[in-house]
């Protein structure tokens, strides 16, 4: 059972989830860490690097 | 023909221009044979970083199909025009037609943004400052007076 909630297609506009896959400082938690399977891992991973580009999940927390 | 999912982040300041530059935007998609199944102004957003110095960004969402060889042509438009900080082109498998996750958001959003503004009009009209500057004029006065002895 996973602690997470996952919807059934990942998408980049939906932050709220992919929110609970990045650390404070906006790292990506590795799927070892979140048990997560790695097929949903790669999604959550692309649907995150998406969202940062497009300013709506930080790189890091040492933006200027 | 491929299915598109384009998100624009527009230059902020120009936020009560949008709809002009939508009907241009999407005038620019047609004359490339573009396809436009869905807008979505999903508004003004807190950006996760500043872009060109800007903290916010006023997100649109379209859902597009067309051609990727004129898309190019899009895209080099697109990169002159000086309003838009950030701009993505996705190609998709399939459409969504629901809402997404954002643009309901902001809809939930809308009325505190309008409240916000309110409150910053109400901080303008505060009668302190003035008085502040009455108060610098006296000591002022003083100032030259004590010179004068």
């Amino acid at each position: 059972m996973s602690k997470y909630e996952l919807p059934k297609k990942f998408d980049y506009k939906d932050i709220d989830i992919l929110k609970q896959f990045i650390t404070e400082t906006g790292k990506i938690i590795p799927a070892r860490v979140t048990g997560v399977s790695a097929s949903n891992q790669r999604k959550v991973t692309k649907s995150i690097k998406i969202a940062r580009f497009l300013a709506l999940l930080p790189y890091t927390d040492m933006h200027q | 023909m491929k299915k598109y999912e384009a998100v624009i982040v527009l230059n902020p300041n120009l936020s009560s221009k949008v709809d002009s530059f939508k009907k241009d935007f999407e005038k620019l998609l047609k004359d490339n044979s573009f396809n436009i199944v869905k807008t979505e102004d999903i508004g003004r957003r807190q950006l996760a970083y500043s872009i060109a110095n800007h903290n916010k960004g006023h997100y649109i969402l379209f859902n597009l199909e067309g051609d990727p060889s004129k898309l190019l042509e899009i895209e080099t438009k697109i990169k002159y025009n000086e309003s838009i900080i950030r701009h993505l082109f996705l190609v998709v498998k399939e459409h969504n037609g629901e809402d997404s996750s954002l643009f309901v958001e902001s809809k939930n959003k809308k009325p505190e943004a309008s409240e916000v503004e309110k409150d910053k009009e109400d901080v303008k009209k505060d009668p302190e400052p003035v008085k502040e500057d009455v108060e610098d004029k006296s000591e002022a006065k003083q100032e030259e007076g004590e010179d004068n002895e």
